[in-house]
């Protein structure tokens, strides 16, 4: 059991900016191949940790490791899914040269490309739009081309910030099901931020809920779910509607 | 406050860089030059210019055939742009006529001003005039054409009569984008008036540049081109503090730098 | 739609043959002098006989050269310097205020320096017109290359990119909007400069020729290469605007 490192694994983790502390004391790992979804209000840091996790930000004091060694800057093993796909894209190249980005970047030949980039825009159902301009997509489109990258990426670690909160109800529920499809096929580890509590419950192997003012951690609890989820019977499930109770209970205390 | 020191302790950085390195080359080739010549040299040679007059009156020459010709332009291009911006069918009318006028180079007209006008202001601000009408032109048309629908309706409920809508609602509130259009053109009046003397037109500043560079004499002739350029700059920064102390009040995307 | 397209297309055309009329009547009735003003049909003429007979056609292929000469130079020294000033937050710091400065600059007061330097001749012609034309495409790439959107820049960090390919696939690509607008204003400098330059040095070109032609009295000859100076003003913009739509069809 120990001698399999966390994927990742945050120690003693405290952020500030100048003297406005964001995050403090975060101690907390996720083990391989885990969906663990990250709750709180905004201002409670969720952001912020991913980031940090990420390696685009550098905590004041603590450690953040990945897969047992220090993280000291961004790299390919692990990919982020920002949550303003709109920003994230470069919208000059079209879906297909998009998905190309990270090929390129990691040096893959340029013959072996085209075949990966078009397995992968199938796999999020965009086979049809590879010549579009992000721009000509909708923005359900343009999140599932944002994972679509990502994938590229061949990712150890997925972190997702907020993917799904600006997209409509029909269209969050779609790619909810499309991204569980796609992490259990690799066993691919999830760091998931979100504000929506039932979100976090049906992703979920474990909810981890931020407290405000500074960030810290609130609870953390499993969620028994059985794998495969369905959008009706596991919202359905009894166990889903207990914990989903319990869960805004503990918001409700939290933001009391 | 901090920020803004070291932001502009940085730009002066580069300038007296170049400065120190001229004026340290010059002094270890202590050769005399036709063509370049030490900042000191070029400081006496604008003292110089200062006291025989040069400066003032080569000044006030271009200063003053950009103002009347800005005036013209002005004038025109601003009656012109209301004109079409009002009027649909007067629009259509004109614009092919614009769109085969506007790109004629101001300086193809410099033989055309030297010809019907010869040496003297009228060629200098003919040719201001024609460069500076095309910004108001076109601005002015923009601006009307981007008046809220809704100001139009009030007027007309109001029941202004045409003459008070154009003066109470519409040119108020294409103000900012009129302002725009000036200092736009403010800039292109100097640089029009200085190229028409440098290339036809014997005074003002353009002139005495080409005077200084045919005298071999470059420190005076570096005096008068840093003179020209503090000038540009200082009108366009003039221009722009203005700009925003009128406009403050507005939408921040109204007085935007175009 | 199409219809409104119609009637715009019919009402320019009538506007411009109005203004023709006009131009017409008024040398017929000698509203204007002749030696100032010639009438459009001789005008046309003198256009006309220029091209096939005369040399306005070497003339106006090499006042094309010369602006587009100094153009391309001027293009590739913008580009590559701004990307090399835009891509440093530290270099522009240092550099731009000195920029900023020089922008407003008229590009012509320049030309007795070069003059001294070069001498009258092409190189000087070119110098000043790239000297010029740089201004516009510079400041468009340092802007555009000190506008890239932060999430972009994380996601070169998260990729790993180097510098090099951030400049290349990220930074050179989001400054392309503003380089080609400054390119558009660079064209109509290089062209106003590679004339002042001809009227300056008496070379081959139509700045020389119109001012000849206005030396000696022959008016229709004038209007002919005023004619042409418009063209090429008009010709190279419709290109450009072209050019623009295609190479920016994402932002639609």
């Amino acid at each position: 059991m120990a001698a399999v490192a966390s994927a990742i694994e945050l120690k003693n983790v405290s952020l500030s900016f100048g003297s406005n502390q964001i995050l403090t004391g975060i101690d907390m790992s996720v083990e391989p191949g885990e969906f663990v979804c990250v709750i709180g209000a905004s201002g409670s840091g969720k952001t912020t940790l991913l980031r940090m996790i990420a390696g685009l930000l550098t905590p004041t004091s603590g450690q953040v490791l990945q897969h047992g060694r220090p993280v000291r800057a961004p790299t390919r093993k692990v990919a982020v899914v920002f949550q303003d796909y709109g920003r994230a894209l470069l919208p000059w190249r079209r879906a297909y040269a998009n998905v190309s980005l990270p090929l390129e970047a990691s040096g893959m030949p340029a013959r072996d490309r085209p075949k990966r980039i078009r397995e992968l825009l199938a796999k999020v159902g965009l086979a049809n739009h590879e010549n579009k301009f992000p721009g000509q997509l909708s923005g359900g489109m343009q999140q599932r081309l944002q994972i679509a990258r990502s994938l590229a990426q061949e990712p150890d670690t997925l972190l997702m910030d907020e993917p799904f909160g600006a997209l409509d109800a029909m269209t969050r529920q779609t790619l909810q099901d499309e991204v569980m499809r796609l992490v259990a096929e690799r066993r691919t580890t999830v760091f998931f931020v979100t504000h929506d509590i039932e979100e976090a419950l049906y992703l979920g192997d474990r909810v981890v809920a931020l407290d405000s003012n500074p960030g810290r951690i609130a609870y953390d609890i499993k969620v028994p779910l059985p794998r495969p989820r369905d959008q009706l019977t596991t919202r359905e499930h009894p166990e889903f509607l207990r914990l989903r109770r319990e869960m805004f209970e503990i918001m409700n205390k939290i933001h009391a | 406050m901090t920020a803004g020191f070291t932001r502009s302790w940085r730009g002066w950085l580069l300038p007296l860089a170049v400065l120190a390195a001229a004026e340290a080359w010059f002094l270890l080739n202590p050769i005399m030059s036709d063509t370049l010549a030490p900042p000191s040299k070029i400081l006496l040679g604008a003292v110089e210019t200062m006291t025989d007059g040069t400066f003032l009156r080569t000044t006030y020459q271009t200063l003053f055939a950009a103002a009347a010709g800005l005036l013209i332009g002005m004038t025109a291009g601003t009656i012109c742009g209301i004109v079409i911006g009002l009027l649909r069918t007067a629009d259509r009318l004109s614009s092919w006529s614009v769109e085969m006028l506007r790109p004629i180079p101001s300086v193809a007209l410099i033989p055309l001003s030297l010809l019907t006008f010869g040496y003297g202001y009228r060629m200098e601000y003919a040719v201001v005039a024609w460069a500076t009408f095309w910004p108001f032109l076109i601005l002015t048309q923009h601006a009307l054409k981007q008046i809220d629908v809704r100001l139009i309706e009030v007027s007309r409920l109001m029941g202004f009569g045409i003459l008070s809508r154009i003066f109470k609602i519409m040119l108020p509130a294409a103000a900012p984008r009129l302002f725009t259009a000036l200092r736009l053109a403010v800039g292109l009046s100097l640089v029009v008036s200085v190229t028409v003397e440098i290339a036809a037109n014997p005074q003002g500043l353009g002139y005495g540049l080409m005077v200084a560079q045919e005298s071999l004499r470059p420190d005076r002739m570096f005096a008068l081109l840093v003179w020209v350029g503090i000038l540009g700059w200082a009108l366009n920064y003039f221009l722009v503090r203005l700009e925003g102390r009128l406009f403050a009040h507005r939408a921040p995307g109204l007085s935007a730098d175009a | 739609m199409i219809r409104s397209r119609i009637i715009d297309i019919v009402l320019g055309v009538a506007g411009l043959a109005a203004l023709l009329l006009l131009w017409h009547f008024v040398t017929a009735l000698e509203l204007i002098s002749r030696v100032f003003l010639p009438g459009p049909a001789a005008t046309i003429a003198a256009l006309e006989w220029g091209l096939v007979n005369g040399d306005l056609l070497p003339q106006t292929i090499a006042t094309i050269n010369r602006m587009v000469q100094g153009w391309l130079l001027a293009s590739l020294v913008a580009i590559a310097v701004g990307s090399l000033i835009g891509v440093s937050a530290i270099a522009r710091a240092y550099i731009q205020p000195t920029l900023e400065f020089l922008r407003p600059l008229p590009a012509s007061a320049i030309i007795p320096v070069a003059i001294s330097i070069f001498g009258l001749n092409t190189s000087m012609v070119l110098g000043v017109v790239v000297f010029g034309a740089v201004w516009p495409t510079l400041l468009g790439t340092i802007h555009g290359f000190a506008h890239v959107e932060p999430r972009l820049v994380e996601v070169s960090r998260l990729l790993q990119m180097s510098r090099w390919e951030f400049i290349y696939k990220i930074g050179l690509p989001n400054a392309v909007p503003d380089i080609l607008a400054g390119m558009r204003l660079s064209l109509t400098v290089a062209l106003i400069l590679a004339v002042v330059g001809e009227l300056l040095t008496a070379q081959e070109g139509l700045g020389t020729a119109v001012l000849h032609a206005a030396r000696s009295y022959r008016a229709a000859d004038l209007y002919a290469g005023i004619i042409l100076l418009g063209m090429i003003g008009l010709v190279s913009n419709y290109g450009l605007a072209i050019a623009d739509k295609r190479i920016l069809a994402w932002k639609s």
